[in-house]
């Protein structure tokens, strides 16, 4: 459940506010939804994942990639291993951590709030 | 326990979100460059134009027709609404640009970009362009037309600003870090500051100052004479000069500054006058064509960037239609054609920035010597702000000559010596406001009077204004702000402190060198000299190299019914007119020595046809050569590359010139070799050899692939900001810097256009290496580049009416106000 809420409040959200309002979300899902540490993080983490993957999936489709191209090769001249590994995957990839990470601490850090004051 | 849980988890998610929101160091802020919503995502593909835009400040209905190489076609009902539609939509495809361009020439990029940008900036600042803009921005009158161009241009830019959130942006602003500052006409006229100091903001005074010190006047004379050996002027020869010249101040006993000592020599920042910076345009009259009726060609050569220098528009109100390339930041067309006329530009070489020697008075520089007294400087104070850092002040002291540029000498030894400084006088600060009208009058011109009215309003940077019309005249002009110089004035340092140094007025307007219909038939210009040595008035004494000039001239003297697709032959003439000049000479010199018989690169020029192809080995050896060649014979005697006291070579044309007949020449000597005597043969040879060598050491033994000429000159179209990843590198294509088609590493031909007049309606052809979109994620970032590198042109939709119809046309938006 707190997947669900943390993905369609975000997706609506980030529509009119930065890109950092998923933290505010997650934590504050975390902190009123949340059953345990582990599962608050990882639907913050998912959740936030999971959104980013598809909307990128759907902007990089309708526009034939030619976007993430130019960036994967702005990044690779000074980070030289990304050009091993298709930009499909590794800047999918690090946008999911980037999201990630900060929807999963976000909740976890929502729910031990909980924790604390409850 | 709990708490220290919470703390933590708390602690990394903050600071996660924090660190992801700013700059790392050299990495942008990763969060909102990532986020799909907002961040790079977003810049893909094209955005496709609404049927409708509201838009506050718009009087009448405009509508905008996109054809399908996304030029938009504007159609306004006034000039107001037609002006702040093309800044609304240049912005919307160029902003980014249009904006760098502006930060580049007023010192600024060091805002965005930090540190590493402060000595471009400091020395922008100096070259005072932003002073002057300031100046010439301030002084329109409300009711001038250019001001009421420039000031709806600008509310159109703003107009799309206003409406721009961050998702928007382009991508550029995203990875760099920060935001478009609002638009104004002096942004427009920093613009074209950038145009004047692109074009005319070179100068060789202080390394011709070096000759002449060490090696007096008489060799001046000899190697860096006022006129080439060979040329083939803009103005035909024997062309009559239809006025009576205005006297020339005398020259003065002294035309030269006397050497400062070392200390106040200049560091000289200032480049040479880039030799890639050039361009060719020519019309080719009725009695040459085969419509007969005229056909007009241009294209300049400036730095290849994406995204490209040049946007494509059709402007059109109910008195005005005109199509071409237009600046981005500029309003109107620069270089285009209407109904009845087609014009181009090529830059004007004449030397239009010279150095004065200053005596200051004490290390405050507060006075300099000048006509026996000491004058005041006035001291401006720039401060650069930096990114991350603290800003920092830069002083600049101003005569009445232009602002006192760089001093070698170290802030420490002004403590010792009274310093020597040297102020740069350069057209490029005229304030002359009337530029813009100049365009704006060819624009709207019908007829050969109405080139040459517009003409008068064009100052700087001096162009070739080439002209056909559908009433079978030609025309071409080098025209702009010339100053009325004595004979070599400005060739070497001048003296600050002789009045007789001063520029003291202008050619006047009328003067400048002008042909109509000429008997040849044809017009044409590529950088070389304006005219003869018969014109009554100095203009500089080195232009561009003949070799375009004088291939162009050749093909258009034996061309007979010409179509547009042969002068876009001539566009792609890869043929090398220094090759024929010179290679014939050298080859003997080689052939004479037995043991290049066999040597593969000596037969390979022996097979040459002198055409600088892509895939051909000979162009890549023999440009390799003439190079290695001029440094062999000169470097030597004339070192260009001294860190002390660099001075100029002396000209290709004058290098060929001594092997072909002086071969004899002390100057073959080098001097660096104690006990041998070289002769031209030992040059000749020993160039050879080595430039085999080190082709050979970077590409391997000669084979097709590797030495091949596209391969080894490799030309780069990379973006503006250098982003990596965002350019085309290794664009296939033969040219090269003297061939008529330019295209060297860095630079070629930016726009190459092909208007054939016609008593109904004009066929264009035209295309730049880029495209309209400024977005490095749109497909019309480059689309043009691929049929570019092939020389082939698009036919340009030059539409009638709004109401065309089309099967080009993509998508219409009108525009409407929201009042």
């Amino acid at each position: 459940m707190p997947f669900i809420i943390i993905l369609v409040v975000s997706a609506i959200a980030q529509l009119f506010l930065p890109w950092w309002v998923i933290a505010p979300i997650a934590f504050l899902v975390g902190m009123l939804k949340s059953k345990s540490a582990g599962s608050s993080f990882f639907a913050g983490a998912g959740a936030i994942a999971t959104l980013w993957i598809a909307y990128a999936l759907y902007l990089n489709i309708s526009s034939d990639g030619l976007m993430l191209t130019r960036i994967g090769n702005l990044f690779s001249e000074s980070l030289k291993f990304l050009k091993n590994i298709p930009y499909s995957i590794s800047f999918f990839v690090i946008m999911a951590l980037i999201g990630g990470l900060v929807g999963g601490f976000s909740a976890l850090a929502g729910y031990q709030f909980k924790q604390l004051v409850k | 326990m709990k708490f220290i849980k919470f703390l933590v988890s708390l602690l990394i998610a903050a600071g996660l979100t924090y660190v992801l929101n700013n700059p790392l160091g050299a990495l942008p802020a990763l969060g909102k460059l990532f986020d799909p919503f907002g961040g790079f995502w977003q810049n893909g593909g094209t955005k496709s134009s609404p049927d409708e835009l509201k838009l506050e400040g718009i009087k009448d209905e405009v509508s905008v027709i996109f054809d399908d190489n996304r030029v938009p076609h504007v159609f306004a009902q006034n000039e107001d609404d037609l002006y702040f539609t093309q800044g609304y939509l240049v912005a919307q495809d160029r902003l980014w640009q249009m904006e760098f361009y502006t930060l580049a020439a007023s010192g600024r990029l060091s805002e965005v970009v930090g540190e590493r940008a402060i000595e471009l900036d400091r020395y922008n600042r100096r070259m005072g362009m932003a002073e002057t803009a300031k100046k010439i921005a301030a002084s329109y009158k409300k009711d001038d037309i250019a001001f009421k161009v420039l000031t709806a241009y600008a509310a159109g830019v703003n107009a799309y600003l206003k409406q721009l959130s961050y998702k928007n942006l382009p991508v550029e602003y995203k990875i760099i870090g920060y935001q478009p500052e609002e638009w104004s006409p002096y942004k427009t006229i920093l613009m074209l500051m950038n145009m004047r100091q692109v074009l005319n903001g070179g100068s060789e005074d202080f390394r011709m100052s070096n000759v002449l010190a060490k090696y007096g006047p008489d060799v001046v004379k000899d190697l860096f004479p006022d006129y080439p050996i060979v040329e083939s002027p803009i103005i035909p020869v024997g062309t009559k000069w239809d006025f009576t010249p205005v006297p020339v101040p005398a020259t003065p006993a002294e035309i030269a500054a006397k050497p400062a000592d070392k200390v106040g020599a200049v560091a000289f920042n200032i480049p040479a006058p880039a030799p890639e910076i050039g361009s060719n345009n020519w019309a080719v009259g009725g009695s040459k064509s085969a419509t007969g009726l005229p056909i007009l060609a241009n294209d300049p050569h400036l730095g290849l960037t994406l995204p490209s220098i040049w946007y494509q528009m059709q402007l059109s109100t109910p008195t005005l239609n005109v199509y071409g390339a237009c600046l981005p930041g500029t309003p109107g067309v620069t270089i285009g054609f209407n109904k009845d006329i087609a014009w181009g530009v090529t830059n004007v070489g004449s030397d239009v920035m010279d150095f004065y020697q200053i005596k200051f008075k004490d290390k405050s520089q507060k006075e300099y010597w000048y006509n026996g007294t000491w004058k005041p400087t006035t001291m401006v104070i720039e401060e650069f702000k930096i990114k991350g850092k603290e800003s920092v002040k830069d002083t600049v002291y101003y005569t009445h000559h232009g602002p006192v540029l760089y001093n070698r000498a170290s802030e420490s030894n002004f403590s010792k010596n009274v310093p020597i400084g040297h102020a740069m006088r350069w057209v490029g600060h005229e304030v002359d406001n009337s530029d813009l009208m100049g365009f704006y009058y060819l624009n709207r011109a019908k007829n050969y009077d109405d080139y040459r009215k517009a003409l008068t309003y064009y100052k700087a940077p001096a162009q070739n204004f080439v002209f056909a019309d559908n009433h079978n005249d030609i025309a071409i002009t080098p025209n702009g702000k010339l100053p009325l110089k004595w004979k070599e004035q400005g060739k070497f340092i001048l003296d600050g402190s002789n009045p007789a140094h001063d520029w003291q007025g202008w050619i006047p307007a009328e003067q400048n060198p002008t042909v109509k219909n000429p008997p040849r038939g044809f017009v044409s210009s590529a950088n070389q000299f304006s005219t003869d040595p018969t014109y009554p008035y100095y203009l500089g004494w080195k232009f561009a190299p003949a070799e375009r000039g004088i291939r162009i001239n050749e093909r258009l003297e034996a061309m007979q019914k010409a179509t547009v697709d042969s002068l876009r032959s001539v566009q792609n003439d890869n043929f090398n007119v220094e090759a024929r000049r010179v290679l014939p000479d050298l080859m003997k010199i080689l052939a004479a020595d037995s043991t290049n018989k066999d040597n593969a690169a000596y037969q390979a020029l022996v097979k040459w046809n002198m055409k600088n192809d892509p895939y051909e080995v000979a162009p890549t050896i023999f440009e390799r050569w003439v190079k290695e060649l001029r440094i062999w014979v000169w470097e030597d005697d004339f070192s260009a590359q001294s860190e002390k006291d660099p001075m100029s070579l002396p000209t290709r044309d004058r290098t060929w010139d001594m092997i072909k007949n002086q071969p004899t020449a002390k100057w073959f000597d080098n001097i660096n070799t104690k006990d041998k005597v070289e002769t031209v043969e030992d040059i000749v040879r020993g160039s050879f050899k080595a430039t085999v060598d080190s082709l050979t050491a970077k590409l391997g033994p000669l084979n097709a692939e590797a030495w091949a000429w596209t391969k080894v000159k490799s030309t780069d179209i990379n973006h503006l900001g250098r982003l990596p990843g965002f350019g085309r590198q290794d664009i296939p294509n033969g040219g090269g810097p003297g061939i008529v088609n330019a295209t060297s590493e860095t630079h070629g031909p930016s726009w190459r256009m092909v208007v054939q007049l016609d008593k109904e309606w004009p066929k264009a052809y035209g295309l730049y290496p880029g495209g309209q979109s400024g977005n490095p994620g749109s497909p019309y970032y480059d689309n043009m580049v691929d049929k570019w590198a092939k020389g082939e042109l698009n036919e340009l939709l030059f539409m009638k009416t709004k109401d065309e119809k089309s099967s080009r046309i993509v998508s219409t938006t009108k525009i409407v106000s929201d009042k």
